[in-house]
């Protein structure tokens, strides 16, 4: 499982999933979390850590959003050469088989479709560390 | 009298399953179905806030909403925040627009499975007092009403 010092960005354009998706990561012992809006947002604080190089070590992200897309935002994290293995978690409340390989196409690390509770987020993100970690 | 297409009868239990399943995941809140009806001919929750979606489809379009009294919006949110709520504050409100998103994906994917493919355009809020959703059409309007010990909700369907 990814250690509790982990550093998260959580990425949704909606407040309440925002608070959601947090709580339930502190309710992991997850504590180190920044939050952003949209893609965009989410873009500047991944530029940002990296000049203060304060990286992030995970991305929990929407897929929804209005500016730019959890799709798109995976898609430009996997072309830059400092995040190209950042793990990311694609968080979506549709889930049509189409979407899913989209998403992996992508090279999207997890997935988890809304509603979703506390253990479900656990089991993935669990799920998601031991693929990782395998695959070295 | 006027009474509901066979399609509207699919989306009734669709989006009903598709409501509870949301609301007991994500929300820890149980509720209830009640009886659907036409809009007019039976009893509606006094709404104070709802989320409303557009939705297109190949042999439809139409809109979705799910409404709520505010004593009913405040007990989900405080569920599904893990919090409780008193008063309505302006950063509980995207939640209405949220719930409608995942009850919309939860019943899309039996949609598709039922050989209806459903899209769907930005989800938004509407509140007030005693607040009227406006539909784009003029078709019958069928609500599905839910229960539960901290109020009543409704989901509101209009398909043409």
């Amino acid at each position: 499982m990814f250690s509790k010092d982990t550093r998260i960005l959580v990425v949704d354009d909606m407040r309440t999933m925002r608070i959601v998706i947090k709580k339930t990561l502190a309710s992991l012992q997850f504590t180190n979390i920044v939050e952003a809006d949209d893609g965009t947002t989410a873009w500047s604080e991944l530029e940002k850590a990296m000049a203060n190089q304060t990286q992030f070590h995970l991305i929990v992200s929407d897929w929804t959003m209005p500016k730019m897309t959890g799709l798109d935002l995976l898609k430009k994290v996997r072309t830059h050469a400092k995040l190209t293995n950042l793990p990311f978690l694609m968080v979506t409340a549709e889930a049509d088989a189409a979407q899913v390989k989209e998403a992996i196409a992508a090279g999207v690390s997890g997935y988890i479709t809304k509603p979703f509770s506390a253990d479900t987020l656990k089991e993935k993100l669990a799920a998601m560390h031991e693929r990782i970690t395998k695959a070295g | 009298m006027t009474t509901a297409p066979k399609l509207d009868a699919n989306f009734i239990k669709t989006f009903a399953a598709a409501a509870l399943e949301t609301l007991r995941v994500q929300c820890s809140f149980e509720a209830r179905v009640g009886k659907p009806f036409i809009k007019g001919q039976g009893e509606e929750v006094e709404s104070a806030i709802a989320g409303i979606i557009g939705l297109t489809s190949n042999v439809f379009k139409g809109t979705i909403a799910i409404a709520f009294p505010e004593k009913t919006f405040l007990a989900i949110m405080g569920g599904m925040l893990g919090e409780s709520f008193e008063v309505m504050t302006p950063d509980l409100e995207d939640g209405a627009a949220e719930l409608m998103n995942i009850v919309f994906g939860c019943a899309k994917k039996s949609l598709s499975e039922k050989g209806f493919t459903v899209e769907r355009a930005v989800p938004t809020v509407v509140k007030g007092k005693n607040v009227e959703i406006r539909h784009i059409s003029t078709a019958p309007i069928l609500i599905i009403p839910f229960e539960s010990p901290a109020g009543g909700l409704q989901i509101e369907i209009v398909l043409e």
